[in-house]
């Protein structure tokens, strides 16, 4: 089953066309990684799918587990099961980690017609998740990333799809801001969540996270498309050569 | 000792103008037409919305503050001055009322002040607080009048060295709300926390107006106020900070931040830092802004409604006023309060 399909996707940012006619299948069980140099389109890809305001579809499709993405409201795209991890997660003053993930749970349950979780079974999930990731339950009673170092951010983006257990991860750039101990982590956290029923799309700029979170399809992104598709290879190519050879294909 | 400008709700002539400068931008003319009736009314004792354990009550009916004194004497250093008034259908009645209130040397009290009514009516009170030497003064002020209310609550408070205060006011707005707070800060170790927090709605008006003179050296203060308008109402947030010649070493910090939710609420603030001493560090900032939409954003791609994420968000944002309240009893009643109060902001 596909989980994701994306066919000739076209987003405008304000006046400015971002992609132009993008596709893109991920079958569930898959990792397919997008690479592609700044400027490329890459986070547009991950806002749009997740329903940005002011990131307008001005053309194209994308179905997620058949059902058509970009005619549901934003709330309803992560209910359906759709995962964004932001390259810079927010900082919720006033809220505290643990309350807001628990509303954020609660609020997906609801809309899907589900019972509601008790907060001690929420806590003992919480405390099982926090302690594979390493992450301090002090932390949690802290406002949501607010003095939160990079790593720390990534770790509680991480702790959250752990908790929201969603059909669809997308990683917008989980890498950046990390030190090679936290990547460490935060790729075991993601690994840990690889499985037959669950696709993901990894956003990336570099072939090192690709050595933690080994996908099984690479694909170049170039001025709003998709330029080259191959196995884990190529993202070695793209390594060695750069994105040189494809700024003229694109143009 | 502090003194404030006469006023007299049964004596037009008293009334401020909008030329006072004070008054601008809450003019009490226009929001009192008549002059209100005298009429003493009976009162149904209406049960209160707040409920706290330890604390001594001491019930204001319609302004009047006899015993005040006795009850703080006997509060075993915590009371809850309750505050009822009560209008009627017709003419709008009237209450005034006046109380001074002491707290020894070296003495403690802590004073959960609520202001609640039912029905029309304006009320007029004014609190002279003087507080000696070491003393300790924890203020928790939780205004919940209705929306037919028009409601002046003036206070005083002398300091002596050495004093500590906390003072937050929360307030819900009513027609025609207005709390001022003038302080007298007499430095050498006093350390004065005058908060605040708003959250407005319908055709809500709250005044929170605060003056505070440093006349002595090494005096700390130091304000957070956080508010919400949405609808149609009106917030004004005026606060003055006085630094006199020769108070040296002041520390006095004001932070006015407030959240516009609509188009046609109204923020006025007014914040002003007068220095006369040379050696004082002193900071006042002052936004007003509109809910973040790239946390809004956040928090739906995580699965919350736009409701949902809008009602977690204000409600965050005045939280950090009462998560300061040095009394847990007080903070958890005052958190309550501004979660039930945040519920009506899920709807814009």
């Amino acid at each position: 089953m596909t989980a994701l399909s994306i066919s000739n996707l076209t987003v405008s940012v304000d006046t400015k066309t971002i992609l132009k006619g993008l596709s893109l299948t991920v079958p569930n069980g898959e990792v397919h990684a997008i690479m592609g140099p700044n400027g490329a389109g890459k986070s547009t890809l991950g806002y749009a799918l997740a329903g940005r305001p002011n990131y307008a579809v001005t053309g194209g499709t994308a179905t997620f587990n058949g059902e058509d993405l970009l005619d549901k409201d934003v709330h309803e795209r992560a209910a359906a099961g759709l995962y964004l991890s932001f390259q810079y997660p927010l900082e919720i003053p006033g809220v505290p980690a643990l309350t807001f993930l628990r509303t954020a749970l609660n609020a997906q349950k609801k809309l899907r017609g589900e019972d509601e979780v008790s907060a001690p079974d929420f806590l003992r999930r919480v405390r099982e998740v926090a302690k594979s990731l390493k992450i301090d339950m002090d932390m949690l009673k802290r406002p949501l990333n607010v003095g939160f170092s990079g790593g720390e951010k990534k770790r509680m983006e991480v702790l959250q799809m752990a908790m929201l257990e969603p059909k669809f991860l997308i990683l917008d750039e989980t890498d950046s801001g990390l030190d090679i101990d936290a990547l460490k982590v935060v790729s075991d956290g993601v690994n840990a969540l690889r499985s037959p029923e669950r696709g993901m799309l990894v956003i990336t700029h570099y072939q090192r996270l690709l050595d933690h979170i080994k996908p099984d399809q690479v694909h170049v992104l170039v001025a709003g498309r998709i330029v080259k598709s191959g196995g884990p290879e190529l993202a070695l190519e793209l390594e060695a050569r750069g994105y040189d050879e494809y700024l003229g294909v694109a143009a | 000792m502090t003194q404030l400008m006469p006023l007299d709700l049964f004596d037009v002539s008293s009334y401020p103008n909008r030329r006072v400068e004070e008054w601008k931008y809450s003019d009490l003319s226009r929001a009192l037409r008549e002059i209100p009736q005298k009429d003493k009314i009976v009162n149904v004792d209406p049960v209160s919305r707040f409920a706290v354990q330890d604390f001594a009550v001491f019930t204001v009916r319609n302004g009047d503050y006899d015993g005040l004194n006795e009850a703080v004497a006997t509060s075993n250093g915590k009371l809850w001055i309750r505050h009822l008034d009560e209008g009627v259908t017709g003419p709008v009645v009237g209450h005034q009322g006046r109380a001074v209130l002491h707290v020894a040397d070296d003495q403690s009290l802590t004073v959960f002040e609520t202001y609640e009514g039912q029905g029309a009516y304006a009320a007029h009170t004014e609190l002279g607080i003087s507080l000696g030497q070491n003393s300790g003064f924890i203020r928790i002020v939780v205004l919940d009048e209705p929306l037919t209310a028009l409601s002046i609550r003036r206070s005083t408070i002398d300091t002596r060295p050495g004093a500590k205060v906390h003072q937050a006011v929360f307030s819900a707005g009513a027609q025609f709300s207005r709390f001022e707070t003038h302080l007298n800060h007499a430095g050498h170790g006093a350390d004065v926390v005058l908060d605040g927090a708003y959250l407005l709605k319908g055709k809500a008006h709250f005044d929170l107006t605060t003056r505070v003179t440093h006349g002595e050296i090494d005096g700390v203060t130091s304000q957070t106020i956080r508010g919400l308008v949405k609808d149609q109402a009106t917030a004004v947030f005026q606060g003055r900070i006085l630094v006199e010649r020769g108070a040296d070493g002041t520390d006095a910090r004001m932070r006015h931040q407030a959240l516009i939710l609509n188009d046609g609420a109204h923020i006025r603030a007014k914040p002003e830092l007068e220095i006369y001493a040379d050696d004082v560090q002193c900071a006042h900032g002052n936004t007003i802004g509109a809910l973040d939409e790239e946390a809004m954003f956040f928090c739906q791609s995580r699965g919350m409604d736009e409701a949902t994420a809008r009602g977690l968000l204000t409600h965050a944002f005045v939280m950090p006023v009462a998560d300061a309240i040095p009394d847990e009893v007080l903070k958890s009643v005052v958190l309550d309060f501004l979660e039930h109060e945040a519920e009506d902001y899920h709807a814009v």
